[in-house]
């Protein structure tokens, strides 16, 4: 058990390519759950060999326990990694491979074999599949026995690099669950990477948001929902996404369709237009018997419904507003005034595509980040 | 599995094969024809008329033709003590030289799968050797390399203490090994080779990380990786070494006396020089029936190697 330390770290694959993680900072503390999560190319792998000692530290350090292992090999980090697509040995049968950590440090067999049939349980293995080889198991087993070669060992930290994504969704809903809870247990320190954003914030303690090799944010599941610090965790963080769009700005407010929306005073100078961002959950629908405006300052927004999505316990409207242009720019969100925007509403009785309807929002809940630059403009 | 034991016992898989009428047959077989009659003549009726020269008393260099001499041609060959001695030799050079290529090559392959500049260069100048008509090679090595008073070799180990060894003549047995690895060795690090580049690369990180160090990944890992690479280097290595007679015929012509005599030069000699078409005819029929012996289990072994990948 130890915490973990990025400083600075980069690593830079070929000579003047742009660093595939570029002066990472980010501390991990004891015992914690830390997500590193971003789309495909972010250096999420990257940072986590790095971490492991299978990808050198270019610049800057990465420290185990307060001391800097960015020269210290693998073998000596006492680290466990869930590989990907398992990297079980194939020769070797399950207990073997469970237990091939514990052969190295010289653990004495019947101690190993207590150890080994422990994690099995731990990870409801059965006895009888200790004796086989990896080919005759199935998909879920062969991950559950990865998570075993890591568990045995009870390292300082562990790292799991997307080991639920050769799974189907059932199950991986399931072992989600499994490891954040297994986790938990042991209370070991352990950085995950996934770039699924559902897995980040369901399973982290806290959730790093990487981009383009760069850290954007990094805090618990809900400041990054509540408080996104740019327009890409924003964007990238929840399902559905934030909705997010280009609005010039007009008496101290963003012009929408139909209605100004109120903006933190402040604004820096010079701007002629912010992009604004709305979770859909505050787009709320408004019928006769909810008029939706719950306090004064409710700003409304009408269209009408152009797709319907049920999800059972709700539905996802797609509106187009009044006023917009019927084009759309290929769903590329928030880069042109005229996308459908997208509300949660009550999965009984949604309304019909085609159906007129009026939406309220409440300033308060309105983001709003610089056109430019993409960062967060706040009170 | 109560549903299958319920099926009856007799009834077909799947559909009968339609039964074919006798001309139907005979259209398939013709286009093979050609191949299979050229195969009989250039194969099976050489090896009849082996059979039956193996039981007459046939010299060349002496007049009257041949006799029949019923089983006294086998009986000279098993109690002939040079040709035992030939096949107790072959093996034992075989299997010599099978195991210090695997050694050599396992290493040099090792060596060769990790990158240092100039890989490329030193990987086909290890090939090299392979590329070399064996003919070629057994010559260059009698003369520029071998000689007694002009090798390369002698000149090399001149500052050793080593003065004028004449190779060929006071060490052939060794010497005929040394060139027979030379010229298989690059065979069998290329198979090792192919071996090592199909080891995935994640299973070796995953042992770096669960603290293995290089030695232990090589044995605990990487050897039982090679294993199916390796049976298959060795089966085909002691196919090829086991025949190996341009080396012996060019370097040593089986000498100095019978040290280097394997069984085919064995054979060759006692036709070319002892004009014994009926012993020799006898001695190969015995060679032919060991061969045979030899290779089922050679090729029950390929069988195995090849299932092992799925076996696993
Ligand atoms: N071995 C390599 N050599 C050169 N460039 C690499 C190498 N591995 C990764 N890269 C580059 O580094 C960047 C980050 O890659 P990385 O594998 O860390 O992404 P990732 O966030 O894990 O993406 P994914 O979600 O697709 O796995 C990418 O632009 C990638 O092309
Ligand atoms: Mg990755």
């Amino acid at each position: 058990m130890a915490a973990v330390t990025y400083s600075k770290a980069s690593r830079v694959y070929a000579k003047g390519a742009v660093p595939a993680v570029d002066t990472l900072d980010l501390g991990i503390k004891d015992g914690e759950f830390m997500v590193l999560v971003g789309p495909s190319g972010s250096g999420k792998t990257t940072a986590l060999r790095m971490l492991a000692g299978l990808e050198p530290v270019d610049a800057g350090r990465v420290e185990i326990g307060g001391a800097d292992v960015s020269g210290t090999p693998p073998k000596d980090r006492d680290i466990a990694m869930v590989f990907q697509n398992y990297a079980l040995y194939p020769g070797k049968t399950v207990a073997e491979n469970m237990g091939f950590a514990l052969k190295m440090q010289r653990v004495p067999k019947p101690e190993r074999d207590r150890r080994v049939r422990e994690a099995a349980r731990l990870l409801d293995l059965d006895e009888s599949m200790l004796d086989r080889k990896p080919k005759q198991l199935s998909g879920g087993q062969r991950q559950r026995v990865a998570m075993g070669r890591a568990i045995v060992r009870e390292p300082k930290v562990f790292l799991m690099d997307e080991p639920l994504s050769n799974l189907d969704a059932k199950l991986r809903v399931h072992t989600r669950g499994q490891i954040a809870e297994l986790q938990r247990r042991l209370g070991i320190t352990t950085v995950y990477v996934t770039h699924d954003q559902v897995e980040a914030m369901t399973m982290g303690h806290r959730v790093a948001v990487l981009s383009g090799g760069r850290l954007q944010q990094c805090g618990t599941p809900r400041e990054l929902y509540d408080n996104p610090v740019n327009q890409f965790v924003a964007g990238f963080i929840g399902s559905p996404a934030m909705n997010l769009r280009t609005a010039p700005l007009a008496d101290g407010g963003a012009l929408l369709p139909g209605t100004v929306i109120p903006l933190p005073p402040g604004l820096p100078s010079g701007l002629s237009e912010v992009v604004v961002g709305i979770r859909p959950e505050h787009l709320r629908l408004t019928t006769k018997d909810n008029p939706g405006i719950p306090n004064g300052s409710s700003r409304l927004l009408s269209g009408h419904v152009i797709l319907v999505e049920e999800l059972g316990a709700d539905a996802l409207l797609h509106v187009r507003l009044d006023g917009d242009s019927g084009g759309d720019s290929g769903g590329v969100p928030g880069e042109r005034g005229g996308d459908p925007v997208v509300a949660r509403a009550e999965g009984r009785r949604p309304p019909s595509p085609g159906e007129k309807v009026t939406l309220s929002v409440d300033p308060a809940d309105v983001l709003a980040f610089h056109p430019g630059t993409g960062a967060r403009i706040a009170a | 599995m109560a549903v299958l034991e319920q099926a009856p016992p007799t009834a077909p898989a799947g559909p009968r094969p339609r039964a074919m009428s006798a001309r139907e047959k005979w259209s398939r077989r013709l286009p093979l024809l050609p191949a299979l009659l050229y195969t009989i003549i250039v194969t099976q009726v050489p090896f009849l008329v082996m059979i039956w020269y193996s039981f007459q008393s046939y010299y060349w260099n002496e007049p009257g033709g041949s006799w029949f001499n019923g089983v006294s041609n086998y009986a000279h060959v098993f109690t002939d003590p040079d040709f035992l001695n030939a096949i107790v030799r072959t093996v034992t050079m075989t299997v010599i030289a099978v195991l210090l290529t695997v050694i050599i090559g396992t290493a040099l392959a090792v060596l060769l799968d990790r990158k240092f500049p100039g890989r490329g260069v030193v990987r086909t100048l290890i090939i090299t050797p392979f590329l070399v008509m064996p003919a070629a090679a057994a010559l260059i090595w009698q003369g520029p390399m071998l000689d007694p008073n002009f090798g390369l070799l002698n000149y090399l180990l001149a500052p050793f203490g080593v003065n004028h060894e004449a190779w060929l003549s006071n060490h052939a047995y060794g010497t005929v090994i040394v060139v027979m690895v030379w010229q298989w060795m690059p065979f069998m690090m290329l198979i090792v080779l192919a071996g090592l580049q199909s080891q995935p690369g994640d299973v070796l990180e995953a042992a770096k990380v669960d603290g293995a160090s290089a030695w232990s990944t090589f044995r605990e890992l990487t050897v039982p990786h090679l294993r199916p690479y390796l049976e298959l280097g060795i089966l085909l290595g002691t196919i090829y070494l086991v025949t190996t007679f341009d080396q012996i015929r060019l370097m040593t012509q089986g000498g100095p006396g019978t040290q280097t005599t394997t069984l085919p030069y064995y054979l060759y000699e006692k036709v070319n020089y002892a004009f014994d078409i009926g012993g020799s005819a006898a001695a190969g029929v015995v060679t032919v029936v060991l061969t045979i012996i030899v290779a089922s289990f050679a090729l029950r072994m390929f069988a195995r190697v090849f299932q092992f990948e799925e076996a696993r």
